[in-house]
């Protein structure tokens, strides 16, 4: 054997224990990913064991490592359908309470599941497993420039082509725009859910008001797409995520206007993967990345809100929080004003009944 | 001395009849050669054969929920539903005790299960689950198990939920294929379509089919000249074509896809161009991406190096003096094109042709981001699925009936063209 591979061997098992070491957090990539590496990890006590990897979302890799007993992933970023899922499936481990004895109080002490309950959540058993980090949502934005007159500023605007012609980008799966379709239709955003839930034909009648605008819709994929149909004038609104549409505003000096009213607003998880090769670290981690100051830390690179209620007020007494002297208030999703306009999707019901929607959505894009 | 020929075997120097001794060598060898293929043999077995067997079993299989529910599901058997709308109470007092002592976990794979058969019977077990374990914590065992649970969630009065439970009563179902066909079953496991509003997989189907023909077809039409240049140019002209040919296929599939966004959109630069030219008017701008035309496409130009390269290699070595010995025995270009030189590109069309299909009907990245509204294919939902929904018995059948298609093709070119005329070069 040469010395090299000696040498090589040597090293690597030497270094070996401390490569396996590094908590895994498989997450979504781009800017996303990016505000969690300088919110979360680059402010942790060792920034250097914290590896992301990209993903795709759901739920399928988590599993397929799961049931193969070969698990790399340690924290996974969830959706909250994927992570109630996950938690009763067993692929996320129920750690409630070491969430309990180990999280991060707010400054009146409050736990992470009581400063959830103050921005409008229910239980669920995703709660179990996960940790909480941002809201996101499905936001409608256009260029202010597009309508030199009357400018659009509610949903019955964005499904009304006659009063604002021109067309609207919408995404290519159902959960965000169904519910937005209610809000046209005279229902108040905070009751959409248990609409949905509670009343028979709720759905029939969302599709027939999406039926208004299904001639002049292009549908988007991936996140970047709305951002370019709205830019090149494809078409004059568009359905978002709004950290993209606050992006754009804050770094590439766009000046997109939000339609808030009718937003659906979203939760995301960081979860522990059962198995985890890393649970100590890892569990110290989600801890820290949970904590109301790292919450309100992301908000300076991405504009998506805390879930932690106790995150907001750091934000604004510290105002101007984002890059280069820009208030960030502005762009948040969930400032109370815009909550009481606000759709809070709820992740139960859509685990519930999300296969059958999707189907039916393609059907009626497709026709 | 004929006699002792005849009767007695021939023998090797050492005693040992001929035969024996040449077996034996045989079998050295045989092993040997067997050792030799031994790894690739693994190989294929561990890569190949167990991945598609598991794919198969899982498009049939049923029994993690009936591990689960074994009682109920026996218990349910005997239900008669022409005498009673809802089960009898044994069926109640099951499910009631594998709830209450159940584990937790195994439970939990069930309702996703469960929940692919009749939307909201995830929330409604688990809610239920709720009440049982208190009553069970409390020591409140209830008299009645119907009327408790009835009690715990009205929909257990339902009997739709309890008609979608025979799904699940079988250790192998064969529902997954049928939902992979726009079907599903009636309270008594008749096969009947699926709600109209939900039909969506045989229509996918023949789109995913009808693309993956057109995108073969144009491919052909497109790459057959191109091939018949890049074979019939001087080397120094036909290299740099083939630079030409071989940039694009070398550059990331997404950045090609994504180009052909820039230039199909209404404000794209082939719309702008028709515009400019006053063949469109402004408003008049052609829908040409995020629809099944955008996904066409750019298949098309994503797939056509693999027409182009196997035409190219089989063109190359047909001798050029075919043609002119055609033409000199008097035969027109065209029929010396059609009846000579044609016949010879075959087996690279077939190559071309069918490596092009195949890789066109399990296709996903580029009709997902280019396909909006009516472009996307089969694949979109056996990712969908693998996913989102985790119906993994959805996906596999979906997947089984893919391979399915792909073996009939197969056998159809075989019966056609004939496997053996194929040639990559």
């Amino acid at each position: 054997m040469s010395k090299f591979l000696k040498a090589f061997l040597f090293v690597s098992l030497v270094f070996a224990p401390f490569a396996a070491s590094a908590v895994t957090v498989a997450s979504w990539g781009g800017a996303y990913t990016e505000s969690q590496q300088k919110a979360y990890a680059d402010t942790y006590s060792d920034p250097g064991s914290i590896v992301f990897e990209n993903y795709n979302g759901g739920l399928g890799e988590v599993r397929a490592q799961v049931e193969s007993g070969n698990v790399t992933w340690d924290l996974v970023d969830v959706l909250p359908s994927d992570a109630i899922t996950g938690c009763d499936e067993g692929l996320f481990e129920d750690i409630s309470s070491e969430i309990a004895s180990m999280g991060v109080p707010g400054p009146d002490g409050e736990s992470i599941a009581e400063d959830m309950e103050a921005n409008g959540l229910n239980y669920h058993s995703g709660w179990d497993c996960c940790v909480p980090q941002i809201f996101w949502t499905y936001v409608v934005f256009y260029d202010p420039d597009a309508f030199p007159g009357e400018k659009p500023d509610s949903m019955a605007d964005f499904f009304d082509v006659e009063k604002f012609p021109g067309k609207r980008g919408i995404h290519t799966w159902a959960d965000g725009i169904i519910q937005k379709a209610l809000v046209a239709d005279g229902v108040a955003p905070n009751a959409v859910p248990t609409v949905f839930a509670n009343q028979t034909g709720a759905i029939d009648r969302a599709f027939e008001v999406m039926d208004k605008i299904k001639d002049h819709v292009v549908f988007w994929s991936a996140g970047s797409q709305p951002l370019e149909l709205v830019k090149s004038g494809e078409v004059v609104m568009a359905v978002a995520y709004n950290g993209r549409v606050g992006a754009a505003n804050l770094a590439e000096g766009e000046n997109f206007e939000y339609i808030w009213e009718g937003q659906v607003l979203d939760q995301e998880y960081l979860c522990l993967t059962t198995g985890s090769p890393n649970r100590e670290a890892a569990l110290d981690f989600m801890m820290h990345a949970s904590s109301p100051e790292s919450q309100a830390e992301q908000a300076k690179y991405i504009t998506y809100g805390p879930m932690r209620a106790s995150g907001i007020p750091i934000i604004e007494a510290n105002e101007p929080w984002g890059p280069g002297g820009v208030d960030i208030m502005p762009h948040m999703p969930n400032t109370p004003e815009r909550l009481k306009v606000s759709i809070v999707n709820d992740p139960q019901w859509w685990s519930d009944n999300g296969a059958e929607i999707s189907e039916r959505y393609s059907a009626w894009m497709g026709n | 001395m004929e006699d002792c020929i005849s009767t007695s075997a021939l023998l090797t120097t050492d005693g040992v009849p001929l035969k024996q001794s040449l077996k034996k060598a045989e079998r050295k060898n045989k092993l040997r050669a067997f050792l030799l293929v031994f790894p690739l043999l693994l190989f294929i077995i561990v890569t190949f054969v167990m991945p598609i067997g598991d794919m198969l079993f899982r498009s049939v299989d049923d029994s993690q929920i009936n591990g689960v529910f074994p009682n109920t599901f026996n218990e349910y058997k005997k239900w008669d539903k022409e005498k009673d709308v809802l089960p009898p109470e044994e069926v109640y007092k099951a499910l009631f005790e594998e709830l209450a002592y159940g584990e937790k976990i195994q439970i939990g794979r069930a309702l996703t299960r469960m929940n692919y058969s009749k939307s909201g019977w995830k929330s409604l077990i688990k809610t239920t689950s709720r009440q049982i374990k208190k009553a069970v914590k409390k020591d409140e065992l209830p008299n009645n198990y119907k009327e408790f649970l009835i009690s715990a969630n009205e929909k257990w009065a339902d009997p739709t939920f309890w008609y979608a439970m025979g799904q699940m009563v079988n250790n192998t179902t064969p529902i997954y294929y049928w939902n992979a066909l726009d079907r599903t079953y009636d309270q008594d496991q008749n096969v009947v379509m699926q709600d109209e509003k939900r039909r969506i997989y045989i229509k996918t189907w023949i789109k995913t089919l009808k693309i993956s023909v057109y995108v073969t077809i144009f491919c052909l039409i497109l790459g057959f000249p191109v091939a018949h240049l890049l074979a019939n140019l001087p080397l120094r002209y036909s290299n740099l074509l083939m630079i030409f040919v071989l940039l694009p296929f070398w550059t990331s599939l997404l950045v090609r896809t994504t180009a052909w966004i820039v230039m199909l959109q209404q404000n794209g630069v082939i719309n702008g161009i028709l515009v400019w030219l006053g063949i469109l008017s402004d408003d008049g701008r052609l829908q040409l991406v995020y629809n099944e035309t955008g996904t066409l496409i750019a298949m098309t130009q994503i797939l056509l190096p693999f027409m182009i390269l196997p035409l190219y290699s089989v063109m190359r070595v047909i001798p050029k003096s075919h043609m002119r010995a055609a033409q000199n025995l008097g035969a027109k270009p065209a029929t010396a094109f059609w009846r000579v030189y044609l016949p010879q590109t075959i087996p690279g069309m077939s190559a071309g042709g069918l490596l092009v299909f195949v890789l066109a009907i399990g296709y996903f990245i580029t009709p997902e981001l280019v396909g909006g509204k009516d472009g996307k294919l089969i694949g979109h939902w056996i990712a969908y699925h693998l996913k989102t929904t985790l119906n993994w018995g959805l996906c596999a059948a979906l997947g089984a009936i893919l391979l399915g298609v792909m073996l009939i093709f197969y056998w159809l070119y075989n019966k056609i063209v004939g496997i053996d005329n194929i040639k990559l070069g």
